[in-house]
């Protein structure tokens, strides 16, 4: 216990004593862990972006007129049942008519040709799937011999042609950018924990003098080690604090700017629900990468 | 209290820098080793503190068998030696008094026992005043006399002086070697190496000349010869 405390007490006073060394080695690691939490909060904003543009994908599926009560529930049924179905709507034809009128509210020509064609809108419903990826298997069971007959002739489902191509080509796109922004986020992790690693071992190599005299007045392992892990710990806790921050300040500062684009306010949420949850991971993260660092940069200086 | 039994080093690039060497050295002696550069003298030194390992033969200090050592005793046997080197080694950011603590925070002494040790001590070495100076606001003697006061804080039954006074003025040179004989009257054994000349003679005890890693020359009043005794 007397020697963890002397531990302590050393480490915070080499982290004071030489403070050029610690203020550099802080301010690496800030600029790193900023790199961290940006790349974080771009990939989390990018997959909500992709993620509400994906959810807006749906299947319409019109049915014929002559569909009967019991055979639209049938369907729905068998719909529903399917293992990527989010959610099955049902407009009947008379809402069709109603949204149709009330979309084009400010067009009189037209809704005076829906009163004089009659109702000439389908019934249909609304399928919302769990993998946009994979709207192939809702079609499948639209083509179901028993299926089939209920569809309407004039209209397939919106899944086909023209709009199968464009809903394939979103969806494409979509997992491109996402499979894009995790390879960069792990990159740019991998590249800033390289950084703070050289970062720790230059600082300990500029002092290897002081971990040679350390062992030949007789001090072991730990005792050399210890003051140098927490001095390292230390860069990571107060470098966790001001990254965590001057992120916050970032997405408050830039996410109204890219609100049309870019969906930031998940990422906004998640840091005002949880800033305690937030600052303690990148702290976890500051401290874990400065002791393992250190004690790696260590190693070779303490042969004994 | 140190006995060398044919004591052969040899250096992985195999170069020979102890052959054979059989020496024997009392409990409160103070004795001098000489020779040129590359004799064997920092080799000899090594091996008391454990920084190399001898191919052969037995070391036995202080009652304990290096042969017994695992390198987990490393920092143990290194406690129970005092050793005061021609660069000072010390701790470039710490002050005077935490220097001389640091020998014993590693021993694990309790902090009153550190508090009352390390003015003593400082007081012994002449440097009462210096305990919050720093390093690099002393004169190389005054260095000296810190890395002296770090080496006997915990009371070592042997002190190695290894080119003690390499680096310092002759006045300077001359307090360090009355600090030595002082400390050896004390009861200290002291092994001295050194290439002054005029000090070796001055001291009228025990000098130990080497010579291509072999004692060429052992003197109870020896004088300083050059070229290995010739």
């Amino acid at each position: 216990m007397l020697q963890l405390w002397r531990i302590l007490v050393a480490g915070t006073r080499n982290f004071l004593r030489n403070a050029w060394l610690s203020t550099a080695a802080t301010a690496i690691m800030t600029v790193t862990l900023c790199i961290v939490i940006v790349s974080f909060i771009s990939n989390s904003a990018l997959t909500s972006t992709i993620k509400n543009v994906t959810d807006k994908i749906d299947i319409s599926i019109y049915l014929s007129d002559s569909v009967t009560p019991e055979q639209r529930q049938t369907f729905q049924s068998a719909l529903v049942a399917n293992s990527n179905v989010a959610s099955v709507h049902y407009t009947s034809k008379d809402q069709a008519v109603a949204e149709y009128s009330a979309k084009h509210s400010t067009d009189l020509k037209l809704l005076q040709a829906l009163q004089v064609a009659g109702n000439a809108l389908p019934a249909s419903f609304q399928v919302r799937a769990k993998d946009p990826k994979k709207l192939d298997q809702i079609i499948a069971v639209t083509n179901q011999p028993q299926f089939k007959p209920l569809l309407d002739p004039t209209a397939p489902p919106s899944y086909a042609g023209q709009n199968k191509t464009t809903i394939d080509r979103i969806v494409r796109i979509s997992n491109f950018f996402k499979t894009t922004g995790l390879i960069a986020s792990a990159i740019f992790v991998f590249i800033s924990t390289l950084i703070i690693f050289n970062t720790i071992r230059m600082a300990i190599f500029t002092r290897k003098e002081e971990i040679e005299i350390m062992k030949l007045v007789g001090a072991t392992k730990w005792f050399i080690r210890g003051p140098f892990v927490f001095e390292a710990m230390l860069y990571g806790a107060i470098a966790a604090v001001i990254a965590t921050g001057l992120s916050y300040a970032l997405i408050l500062g830039v996410g109204p700017n890219v609100k049309g684009y870019i969906d930031v306010q998940p990422v906004i949420t998640f840091f005002q629900h949880y800033p305690a949850l937030v600052i303690t991971g990148e702290l976890i993260i500051g401290l874990f990468i400065g002791a393992f660092s250190s004690v790696l940069a260590m190693s070779r200086y303490l042969k004994l | 209290m140190i006995l060398f039994d044919r004591v052969t080093k040899v250096y992985p690039n195999q170069q020979i820098a102890l052959s054979g060497l059989n020496l024997h050295i009392q409990p409160k002696e103070f004795v001098t080793i000489v020779g040129s550069s590359g004799a064997g003298k920092s080799t000899l030194i090594k091996l008391l503190t454990r920084e190399e390992v001898h191919t052969s033969g037995k070391l036995i200090v202080g009652g304990l068998d290096y042969d017994t050592i695992t390198p987990r005793d490393v920092p143990l046997v290194r406690r129970r030696i005092g050793v005061v080197f021609q660069d000072f080694k010390l701790l470039q950011n710490r002050r005077v008094g935490e220097n001389v603590a640091f020998a014993l925070e590693v021993s694990g002494a309790r902090g009153r026992e550190i508090k009352r040790a390390v003015p003593k001590m400082l007081t012994l070495v002449g440097l009462a005043s210096k305990e919050q100076a720093y390093p690099h606001e002393l004169s190389g003697g005054e260095r000296q006399r810190v890395a002296i006061a770090r080496a006997l804080i915990r009371q070592p039954k042997i002190l190695i002086a290894d080119e003690p006074t390499g680096n310092l003025d002759p006045k300077n040179a001359w307090e360090i070697i009355e600090l030595l004989l002082k400390i050896n009257r004390f009861g200290t054994t002291v092994l001295l190496t050194t290439h002054n000349k005029e000090i070796v003679n001055a001291l009228k005890r025990r000098v130990i000349t080497i010579n291509r890693g072999r004692i060429i020359k052992d003197e109870e009043q020896g004088r300083y010869t050059l070229e290995g005794g010739k």
